[in-house]
Parts: C-alpha cells; sequence; structure tokens
C-alpha cells in the first residue's frame, strides 16, 4: 500500500489525500464562506433613496444610475435651493417675479448636466451594458425635472406671487428642459445644451418683453403655454431621434 | 467545426469622410487574440465596434451568435461582454467593490449572484486588500485593475481589452496574462496592445492592423518567423511587426 506523508504540501498536492479527509469539499465550502463574508465587509450598505428607486424601477443597475445622477447630488441640490431662496428674496425686495424667471433656467441646465460624455465619467462604459443609456437618460431627466419643480413650486409659495405666475412658470420649464435634452443629446455636450436652454429662455424672456412691454410676460401670458408646451414636444422627439438606433451623428454611437 | 464567436463581415468604419476600417473580415473563437499596430491604425475603433458601442458604417457583425442590429440581441449579448475602454472613466468616491457592483448590476446579472461575483473579480485581479478604498486614492496600475475587475465580472464569454497592461508592473502583468489565458481557455479575449511582448506571452492568435486594415494574421510564432532576416527591433516579435508593417507601406 502506498505511503502517503501527512505534511501539508503533499496533502496540498494530492487528490487522494484530500478525498480520504474530505479536505476538496472542505475547501470549497470554506470558499464560500469566505466570499459570502468579503461580500458583506466589503460592500457599503445601500441607501433608502436608491433601495426605494429599485423598487420603483424594478431595476437596481437602473436604480444606482439615478442614484449617481451628476445633477442630484447633494451639492447641485444646495446650490439649487440657494439660487432659489436668492431669488425668493429679490422677488420680495423688488416685486418682480425672479422665481418664476429662474426656475427653468435651473432645470434647463441641471437637465443638461444630468448624463453623457463629460459630465459622466464612466459614459463611454456605460454604453455596452445591458441597462441601455436611453433608459438612464430617461429616468434620470425624469428626476431632475421632478425635482426641480417641487423647488419651483416651493420657492413660488414663498414669494407669494399671483396664482398665474406662480404656476406661470411650469410649462416654460417643461420647454427649457427638453430643450436642454434635445440640445445636450443631439450634440452629445452637456455644456452645448445648457448653452443652448439659457439662450433660449433668454430669447423667450426678452422676445416676450419686447411684444408686451413688461419682463414678466414669457411666465404670464396665459397664450405662450400653447407654444411652450408645443416646444417641449417637438424637442423630446428631437430626444427621442437622437437616441435611437436608427441613427448615428458623424457615424458615432450605436446605443 | 468549432462556432465563431466573433464574426466579421466587410466592416467599414466612417467618421465624416475619414474612412477608419476599411472592410475588415474577422472570425475568431476560442483564445487570446492579440491586436497590434501603431496609434491611429483603427485598433479602438475595431474593439468600440465589437462592444456594441459604435454602429458599422457598413458590413455586418455576428457576435457570441446574436446580430447587435437587434435591438433584443444586442442586450443578450451585452449580458456576455466584458469590456475595458483605453481611458476608463470613474467616480472618484466610489470604492473599488462599489465600482464594479455597479458594472455588475447594469450589466443584469442576477441579483444574488452580484455580490459574489464582484468579490471574485476583485479576487482575480489581486486587489483584495483595496476592496473598500476609494478610486481617488489608487495608483494608475490599480485603476488600470479595477477596470479589468470589472469586464471580468460576469464572467464574459467575448472580452474586448484596449491597452489592458498600460500601468502594470512587471508582476501584475504575469498575472493579469494568467487570467487572459483561463478566460480564453473557454470565450474569446480580444486584447489590442503595443506591447509585443504581452502578445508573444499571452495570445493564441495575433494580428497587426495598419492604416484601417488588416496587414498580417497569424500565431505569435509566425510573427517571428515574418522577422527573420530583418534587424529592426530588440526581440524576435518586435522584429517581425516592424517587418510586417515596412511591407504593408512599401
Amino acid at each position: 500500500m502506498q505511503c502517503h506523508p501527512r505534511d501539508e504540501g503533499h496533502v496540498a498536492a494530492c487528490a487522494d489525500c484530500q478525498a480520504r479527509w474530505g479536505l476538496a469539499a472542505l475547501d470549497v465550502r470554506l470558499g464560500r464562506v469566505w466570499t459570502g463574508v468579503a461580500a458583506e465587509v466589503w460592500a457599503p450598505s445601500v441607501g433608502r433613496v436608491e433601495r426605494l428607486a429599485g423598487q420603483l424601477l424594478r431595476s437596481p443597475g437602473l436604480a444606482r444610475a439615478l442614484v449617481n445622477t451628476p445633477s442630484l447630488v447633494l451639492s447641485w441640490i444646495l446650490a439649487s435651493a440657494l439660487v432659489l431662496a436668492l431669488g425668493v428674496f429679490v422677488t420680495h425686495s423688488t416685486d418682480r417675479p425672479w422665481v418664476a424667471l429662474l426656475a427653468p433656467a435651473l432645470a434647463g441646465v441641471a437637465i443638461a448636466y444630468s448624463y453623457g460624455p463629460g459630465v459622466d465619467p464612466a459614459w463611454e462604459l456605460s454604453q455596452t451594458m445591458t441597462v441601455s443609456d436611453r433608459q438612464v437618460l430617461l429616468v434620470r431627466s425624469l428626476a431632475v425635472f421632478g425635482l426641480n419643480t417641487l423647488f419651483g413650486l416651493a420657492a413660488s409659495v414663498f414669494s407669494a406671487q399671483a396664482v398665474g405666475l406662480t404656476l406661470g412658470w411650469l410649462a416654460p420649464m417643461a420647454m427649457v428642459s427638453a430643450l436642454a435634452l434635445a440640445a445636450a443629446t443631439t450634440a452629445r455636450s452637456a455644456n452645448v445644451g445648457a448653452a443652448v436652454a439659457l439662450c433660449g429662455w433668454a430669447m423667450a424672456i426678452l422676445g416676450s418683453a419686447a411684444g408686451t412691454d413688461y419682463l414678466t410676460a414669457a411666465v404670464a401670458e396665459g397664450a405662450l403655454i400653447p407654444v411652450y408646451l408645443a416646444g417641449a414636444v417637438a424637442c423630446v422627439a428631437v430626444t427621442l431621434w437622437a437616441t435611437s438606433g436608427s441613427r448615428s451623428i458623424g457615424g458615432v454611437l450605436w446605443r | 467545426m468549432a462556432m465563431s464567436n466573433v464574426e466579421v463581415r466587410g466592416l467599414t468604419q466612417r467618421f465624416g469622410r475619414t474612412e477608419v476600417l476599411h472592410g475588415l473580415d474577422l472570425e475568431l473563437g476560442a483564445g487570446v487574440f492579440g491586436l497590434l499596430g501603431p496609434n491611429g491604425a483603427g485598433k479602438t475603433t475595431l474593439l468600440r465596434t465589437l462592444a456594441t458601442i459604435l454602429r458599422p458604417s457598413d458590413g455586418s457583425l455576428r457576435l457570441l451568435g446574436y446580430d447587435p442590429s437587434d435591438h433584443g440581441e444586442k442586450r443578450a449579448l451585452r449580458r456576455r461582454l466584458g469590456y475595458l475602454p483605453q481611458s476608463l472613466g470613474y467616480y472618484p468616491n466610489f470604492t473599488v467593490f462599489e465600482f464594479v457592483e455597479y458594472f455588475a448590476l447594469l450589466k443584469e446579472m442576477p441579483s444574488r449572484e452580484v455580490r459574489p461575483a464582484v468579490v471574485r473579480a476583485i479576487e482575480r485581479v489581486g486587489l483584495e486588500d483595496r476592496a473598500r478604498s476609494k478610486l481617488r486614492t489608487l495608483s494608475g496600475g490599480m485603476l488600470r485593475r479595477v477596470g479589468i475587475a470589472q469586464a471580468v465580472v460576469n464572467e464574459p464569454d467575448l472580452l474586448l481589452l484596449d491597452e489592458p497592461t498600460a500601468g502594470l508592473d512587471p508582476e501584475q502583468r504575469v498575472g493579469f496574462r494568467q487570467l487572459l489565458r483561463e478566460i480564453g481557455a473557454d470565450g474569446t479575449v480580444v486584447v489590442s496592445t503595443h506591447l509585443v511582448e504581452d502578445v508573444g506571452a499571452a495570445c493564441t492568435e495575433v494580428a497587426l492592423m495598419d492604416k484601417g486594415r488588416m496587414v498580417f494574421r497569424g500565431t505569435p510564432e509566425d510573427l517571428v518567423v515574418q522577422g527573420q532576416g530583418h534587424d529592426v527591433g530588440d526581440s524576435p516579435l518586435e522584429r517581425g511587426y516592424t517587418s510586417v508593417l515596412a511591407g504593408a507601406r512599401a
């Protein structure tokens, strides 16, 4: 009968000994235990917002992408709140509707910086993922728009403007946000998206003020609401085209 | 006959009026396939096309049996794909674990499998002791290994690596080549690199690209043979590389 030494070096190399002592199975079990322990120790706890988003979206990946939106990080949210708080203050001081004029601009910039090359560090890598970048774009845009709407509503309540002005910015905000989204996705640049949104909104304010002789016309004229909504729909259509699989700007991205 | 994991027919890529790839044909089965070539040869464009980032301007692709021009098939393909871009963008505040887990989630791995798979991927690249470190605190070589970990976290059948060994020290490169051989035993690995010694050590097959065309394809030994009697280059593979390039440009 073959003699098997009991030293570690031999046992590590000898299948007979491992089988006799049940070491292979033990090794596998220990491996599983270690993997489980390491996963528990290394993994950070999932935050409440991400858990809720995961349940709502039914996709943990999409939820993680949402909570990492560049324009939804705490510093950005605080900056937006601060700008609107200043708007409330200036509105009270000057009796001009600065909140109504600021809210669409803020939302447009935030939408432009929600996703894309140069904004999302791992953007190229995310182009190869099963969760499509169009899904990420949609979820992030809706979340940014929703949050900015809440901020706008809160600021409007505190600025105590007439009802028409309080809600007058909602339609232009939808249009400016859609414009930012369309420009950013078509040009593949958050800076272009933000610039187009700001310029577009400035032109809307100045244009309607020139025609009516008062600065608030862009948010106070009810007749403009259908124009804003039509503009928003057109911009959303451009965004859908820009992110569709049937096109590639400059022979570039697949989607 | 073994099934091809990569089937490329007449692949052309244009950016505006510039044609970057000129009607490439390529068929690959299991193994490690090295892509060599000078800057601007079209290696990264080819890898991005295989990674389904770029849509072909012309020609057809079939990857792991899927047609990436079909939305449903592209999703199924991406579940089995791993990709490391040349320039890895990262979230500085993420830990190593979070970063790899993020991409495992975006690859829609089954929830129960995600965390064990992330642990295994981190172990495979030897970053166990930095699993909880923020990415901003890591060296360039470590970040490269994090990128490799996210690429292999789903045990891909098609692994595409663009300059994976850039920033790795010699010991890490030896370990990395072993990882390539393991994955290449069952799946297809395509590695773009400037380092011909990586090709000699890890690749079962090699192609040399120049100006959007494939000017050589064979084993590393075949490339060495091409360099016999040619004196430009410090190693047999380098002499083969420069000899083939000189011949293609003549």
